[in-house]
């Protein structure tokens, strides 16, 4: 076990490491805009305002709120220590609220989406893949293609199309939003119902473009297992054909787990946009709403814990390869 | 090399994906000679007009006409001014206004056109009916009235010195046009955008500058990643810790992120389409470095490289002589999926309004995102936003098939 | 192969877990009749942060949005009710109508004996005049406002107000518009409410805006129900007192008024097609096309093109810092060259009166406002656009020609290129924009866009002086007792000029000193003739100087409404009189009390 653990402590310091460099990252960049977020705020209320002195004094009311005055590496620390304490700081656009408020009510529709969608789409990608690999002929000269052609289509694309032809033309499905337009959010059938008829499409829009990628990775790991030495030998001691299948997906399985992890920032960015689209209620579309308004803490905020989630994403993938791949656990005991 | 050409040429992926990607590049340079002029040029007041051929009005009534007597132009004439579905609503309005229709054929046009002309009128309220529908009959009678009744129209126009109105010609039911004789006719295929811009004319213009960003980001990650790739593997040692230092870090955050708050913080001034494609080139080099790392770090030790350095031959010398052709074809498909995948990180950004500053050139993402922005998906306004996904989609199609038949090639094991 | 199908089964199990937090555990009802609520869109955009009526902050709009054309008033109610058709006050709060004194620097305002807040107790004298201290004290939008024309707003006796003038250095009242637009703007607060609030903030008045007010008294027919990140919802108070025969003599026949929250605009108007919106605020490209082409039962205030009442001009303004543009021919010449019915036609897609219809001046649209200068006197300057000709026989005589032969003229040897900016991802002012800069090349004067995000173009546009912008968009007033006085100081007054954060007005720093005593005298002048007489030689200075020149006419609200639902909602031909102002901006809120279902 202890070679495990090292195997875990390793991955640990990076995952740290990664951590500290995206903080940085996404505190400086959106504080090098041009312009002057705070008398954003102020026009809202300055308008039709025609005492200088008056603008004045809210300016600096809200400078002060927002230590936008003090010196960059200040306003890191106090972000960094505030960020420990689970504060985000406070969004402009929406202000008073707090950026983690915000985040917060977000995060759960973006995770109920994303995860199980992705998931889905790893799976049945794989299936494909490892049917193809295995039937070929037909199987593999119509539905690949095919399968690639849809996940070459953007997000965006994607989400377009399907809300035109089901919600628009075929009425069969809303329109936008998380829940019904006439709901208030409780434990009912009736409002689980609405959530699972507003999930449809944003899920699978999700999932038909990610299940190409995948199933062209399996298919390429399980044609290459299937003609691999030991398939051959086995074959030649007469061990039963299912058997030998189950192996060699099994094999194969192993870096699509790491191709999961590769692809899974890509996927999340493509699934975001996806969002706006539905104007699902996930983090997507807040981060929209933070680039069209202008507002950093938000859109450092949203970033911030899409990188974290990928992070802790990636993480788990990697633990989890750590335990399934056999070279992982040889390692174990060396 | 001529053989591997000739493979790669007989793998049918990359032949049909090659031929798409040849044939839309083509279509990107001959269709500017058949359709000259600025994409962005303005040529239409009001959005989305409708694809199709715009025959100017203005032209045509002066224009040489033929005399033709169709036996059933009138009912068509008469179909396009009153559907099937106008006359049942006409009949409806009839009996909700206690008129008797029982003995009214909706078929029988005249005797419905009589009994409306009769009984309608507009001061009518009739309980229960919502004003959308009241508006509805009104502007249904007001065409009724403005249909002409007699054979010929009479074009005039005023004398503007003495204000006089001069007949200027007859247009009677039986006069026909040769569209050719016409001046001016305007073939939109794609019809026009919200701004009123030709959409296909633009849509190929957006193509190549689209590719071209794709191409940019694409040689910019390749080129980088390649270099820091040889290096960190062949050289080992504290240059390899370093770049995979930073390597690791920008692997685990999502590049998406990285292009979001690097572009949000640029300028939108300064945001040209080069800039764009640098900055995806940039975020992007991650994984090929990490490849060709790794590919390297397993030549490092063959033979002919040991051979090679034993013989004395300088760094770049083996490199170039020794590694890069051992790992070019990997090379070569990584680009191809940057191109691709740069093509689709700008049409994202764009969407999300952090895309290259509008009204310079038009790109793939931002004729998307006008689309959006005047809601054209909503409207049924399809030809504004369909062709660019589909384009999108046919060029990342077409590299991704490439990509696939190369690898099928270079990997014996994959062949059919 | 048994252990990574218990991985997956883990990670589906944790998946299943994830999508059930996203149901909140709280709320006690459940679904809303749909023939019971009206739903609105365009009006709150992200969540509403708070209900605190002091705060300007609260994101709020559906509940507190006070505003001169109109103060939206299901929860929070004013003194009177603007209708920007007539520009009639309508006693709200208050009982009759408004008295001045002799001197015009007095209004006395009964308040409605009828006038009750939500805990039963009676609306007094003493809560206008306290809510008026505290917004000065706290110095919220309201109090920073009108400080400068009320001096104090006085409860007489429970039912009196007087409200006293800002004294000018002639003992007349600094401006009596802005008093009367006072009456109709400002919410009226409960002063136990607002005392409590002070107590618990420690009279810190930061800490008092910054109050979420969840507990805050109110006197409309409506109250919060519900509020998330995806809607906010509002009932109706059954124990109003407007239901006083002295009021409305009757409840508002909805019981919920629901506004979803919708991402953009495309998505409010797509809830708007299918039915799950009955009023919405939202500039709707082409809107003709749902009824003509969709066969929507959807239609607008007006049956015709512009479709609604054009309140406003979003103006192109010249920067007049820069010498070149110190130029009248010049910035008379570009006025004249601009296409304004391709930009009526593209930003607006033709919902807006065009120039010839509807000539410059300094006026909006309106009846009421097109009345109050002569036509006659201002008819040979006005200008319809798109004459390139006039424009470049006005610029050959001014002497400004081509000096060097590179297609473009020159001032003083100089080629004259300028810019013409807007906010980035403002579509319709953009559209407008790229027009302006084609117009310049019709008649050789170079003209590029530049579009800054906003953040950038607000702090340039509100400095004391700026060089980057040379022609720049800002919008003007809309319909207020104030105008069209209003926007003749917005667009011309050199109050403006120098000031930094101006968000008032004249954002090019044009200055005319005859134009500067017309703008003081107007607002005490009562004599119908001189006020004529007054607006008619501003109006001629205007479009003889081209400080700016409009664009187009817009709106203040948008008032599309669908009657899958709903129906009776105010239209122009129905000789109600109810304002276009989505049923619950001042007097339009008498819609709501209009309102009948289609199937009963």
């Amino acid at each position: 076990m202890k070679g495990y653990r090292k195997y875990f402590g390793k991955k640990l310091f990076w995952f740290g490491i990664t951590f500290i460099a995206a903080l940085l990252l996404n505190f400086t960049l959106p504080r090098l805009m041009p312009g002057d977020p705070v008398s954003m705020i102020v026009s809202k209320q300055a308008q039709g305002l025609t005492e200088a002195s008056a603008v004045k004094a809210i300016y600096d009311n809200y400078a002060k709120e927002f230590g936008t005055s003090k010196p960059m590496i200040e306003q890191f620390f106090t972000y960094v220590g505030n960020l420990f304490k689970g504060d985000m700081g406070t969004s402009f656009s929406q202000y008073p609220r707090k950026v983690a408020d915000i985040i917060g009510s977000a995060v759960g529709w973006t995770l109920g989406l994303q995860l199980p969608a992705i998931i889905m789409g790893w799976l049945l990608g794989n299936i494909l893949g490892a049917l193809a690999a295995y039937v070929r002929k037909g199987f593999d000269k119509v539905l690949m293609p095919m399968t690639l052609f849809f996940s070459s289509v953007p997000a965006f694309g994607m989400a377009v199309t399907l809300l035109v032809i089901f919600s628009i033309t075929l009425k069969v499905t809303p329109v936008a939003g998380g829940y019904g337009y006439d709901m208030i959010p409780n434990f009912s059938w009736n409002f689980i119902n609405s959530v699972l008829q507003h999930y449809q499409l944003p899920f699978w829009s999700i999932v038909i473009i990610s299940i190409g990628g995948q199933a062209i990775g399996m298919r390429s790991m399980s044609i290459y297992e299937l003609n691999a030495d030991y398939v051959k030998y086995a074959r030649f001691l007469g061990i039963k054909d299912r058997k030998i299948v189950g192996y060699v997906f099994r094999n194969a399985m192993l870096p699509q787990v790491t191709g999961l992890a590769l692809s899974l920032g890509t996927m999340v960015g493509g699934a975001l946009v996806a969002e706006i689209i539905f104007s699902y209620p996930g983090l997507g579309t807040t981060m929209y709403q933070g680039i069209k308004m202008m507002d950093y803490p938000l859109i450092s905020g949203t970033t911030l814990i899409i990188t974290v989630m990928v992070l802790v994403a990636t993480f788990v993938l990697d633990i989890v390869y750590g335990f399934i791949d056999p070279r992982v656990k040889a390692a174990q005991f060396e | 090399m001529k053989n591997t050409i000739r493979q790669v040429f007989h793998s049918p992926k990359f032949v049909v994906g090659f031929c798409i990607f040849m044939a839309i590049l083509l279509t990107m340079l001959v269709y500017p000679f058949i359709n000259p002029g600025d994409p962005l040029k303005m040529i239409g007041l009001g959005t989305f007009a409708e694809p199709g051929t715009y025959v100017s009005m203005y032209d045509s009534v002066g224009a040489p006409f033929s005399t033709f007597k169709i036996p059933d132009a009138d009912v068509k004439r008469l179909d396009k001014l009153l559907t099937q579905e106008d006359r049942a609503k006409m009949r409806e309005w009839l009996e909700l206004a206690q008129v008797d229709v029982s003995e009214l054929d909706v078929g029988d046009m005249d005797s419905l056109l009589a009994m409306w002309k009769q009984h309608y009128d507009p001061e009518i309220r009739i309980p229960g009916m919502i004003k959308a529908v009241r508006n509805y009959y009104i502007r249904l009678n007001n065409s009724i009235l403005s249909a002409s009744v007699s054979d010929t129209l009479k074009v005039t126009d005023t004398d503007e010195a003495t204000g006089e109105t001069i007949e200027k010609t007859k247009i009677s039911k039986t006069d026909y046009v040769n569209v050719d004789d016409v001046a001016n006719v305007i073939s939109l295929p794609l019809g026009t955008d919200n701004f009123g811009r030709d959409t296909l004319k633009q849509l190929v213009a957006a193509c190549g500058v689209s590719i071209s960003i794709g191409l940019i980001a694409g040689a910019v990650a390749t080129a980088l990643g390649l270099l820091l790739g040889l290096l960190a593997g062949y050289l080992g040692g504290w240059v390899d810790d370093f770049i995979m230092f930073f390597t690791n870090i920008f692997t685990v955050i999502p590049s998406f992120v990285l292009l979001i708050l690097i572009n949000y913080s640029i300028n939108q001034d300064q945001r040209g389409a080069g800039t764009v494609a640098l900055v995806i080139g940039l975020t992007s080099w991650v994984w090929t470095t990490r490849s060709v790392r790794s590919q390297v770090i397993s030549l490092r030790n063959r033979d002919h490289v040991n051979l090679s350095r034993l013989s004395g031959h300088s760094l770049p010398r083996i490199i170039l002589t020794d590694i890069l052709p051992y790992i070019a074809s990997y090379v070569m498909m990584a680009f191809i999926l940057q191109v691709s995948s740069g093509i689709l990180a700008e049409a994202q950004l764009s969407l999300l309004g952090l895309g290259p500053k509008t009204t310079e050139v038009p790109t793939l993402g931002l004729m998307m995102n006008w689309a959006m922005l005047y809601s054209a998906h909503l409207n049924g306004s399809w030809w504004a936003y369909f062709p660019v996904i589909l384009v999108i989609a046919l060029i990342s199609f077409s590299l991704n098939l490439m990509n696939t038949g190369l690898d099928q090639v270079f990997n014996p094991t994959l062949r059919e | 192969m048994q252990k990574t199908r218990k991985l997956l089964s883990m990670l589906l199990a944790i998946a299943l877990l994830c999508s059930l937090f996203i149901v909140p555990a709280s709320a006690e009802t459940v679904e809303l009749p749909r023939n019971e609520t009206l739903y609105f869109a365009g009006i709150q955009w992200g969540s509403v942060n708070g209900w605190n009526p002091l705060s300007d902050d609260m994101n709020n709009g559906m509940a507190i949005t006070q505003n001169a054309g109109g103060s939206r008033s299901i929860m929070f109610e004013t003194l009177y009710m603007y209708n920007m058709l007539d520009g009639s006050l309508t006693p709200l709060l208050a009982d009759g109508d408004y008295v001045w004194n002799d001197a015009r620097t007095e209004i006395t305002v009964k308040i409605k004996p009828a006038a009750k807040w939500s805990d039963g107790t009676a609306i007094t004298a003493e809560d206008v005049a306290y809510t008026f201290a505290t917004s000065v004290k706290i110095g919220n939008a309201r109090g920073n406002s009108y400080k400068p024309f009320i001096e104090t707003v006085e409860a007489v006796d429970d039912s009196t107000v007087l409200i006293k003038a800002k004294l000018n250095d002639e003992g007349a009242a600094v401006n009596p518009l802005q008093m009367i637009t006072y009456l109709e703007e400002a919410y009226v607060f409960q002063k136990a409410w607002v005392e409590a609030v002070e107590a618990r903030s420690g009279d810190d008045p930061a800490a008092v805006k910054r109050d979420l007010g969840e507990d805050v008294v109110w006197s409309g027919p409506y109250t919060k129900y519900y509020a998330d990140d995806q809607k906010v919802v509002f009932v109706r108070d059954d124990a109003y007192w407007g239901q006083d025969a002295s009021m409305w003599g009757t409840l508002p026949v909805p019981k919920y008024i629901v506004h979803t929250i919708y991402a953009d605009n495309p998505a409010g108007e797509t809830a708007l097609k299918a039915g799950e919106v009955d009023v919405c605020q939202q500039f709707i490209a082409n809107i003709q096309d749902l009824w003509l082409k969709d066969g929507l039962p959807i239609s607008t205030y007006m049956d015709e093109a512009p479709w609604g009442i054009c309140v406003n001009m979003p103006t192109a303004y010249y920067n007049l810092d820069k010498p070149v543009l110190q130029n009248a021919a010049l910035r008379k010449a570009i006025a004249l060259a601009v296409d304004y019915d391709a930009i009526i036609q593209n930003a607006m897609t033709g919902q807006s009166p065009s120039f010839a219809d509807v000539p410059r001046s300094l006026m909006n649209p309106t009846a009421g406002e097109q009345a109050t200068f002569d036509h006659e006197a201002v008819k040979d300057l006005q200008w319809a656009g798109d004459d390139a000709a006039s424009a470049i026989a006005m610029l050959d005589a001014a002497g400004i020609v081509d000096t060097d032969g590179d297609g473009w003229r020159d001032i003083d040897g100089e080629k004259i290129s300028l810019n013409a900016c807007c906010p980035n991802g403002w579509t319709d002012w953009m559209a407008a924009m790229e027009i302006v800069a084609a117009a310049g090349e019709k008649i050789g004067i170079e003209i590029t866009t530049e579009f800054p995000e906003w953040s950038v173009y607000q702090t340039v546009v509100t400095a004391a002086t700026q060089d980057q912008y040379d022609i720049f968009m800002m919008w003007t007033d809309s319909a207020a007792p104030t105008q069209p006085w209003g926007r003749v100081r917005q667009l011309m007054s050199s109050e403006f000029v120098g000031v930094e954060g101006n968000w008032s007005g004249n954002w090019g720093h044009f200055s005319n000193a005859r134009a500067d005593e017309i703008i003081a005298a107007i607002p005490s002048e009562t004599d119908e003739a001189a006020l004529k007489a007054l607006y008619t030689e501003a109006v001629q200075i205007y479009l003889t100087e081209v400080p700016s020149f409009s664009l187009m006419y817009r709106p203040n609200m948008f008032h599309a409404v669908n009657e899958s639902v709903w129906t009776n909602f105010p239209d122009a031909s129905d000789g109600r009189n109810i304002p276009p102002a989505i049923c619950v901006d001042g007097y339009g809120i008498a819609a709501l009390y209009e309102l009948e279902l289609v199937n009963p």
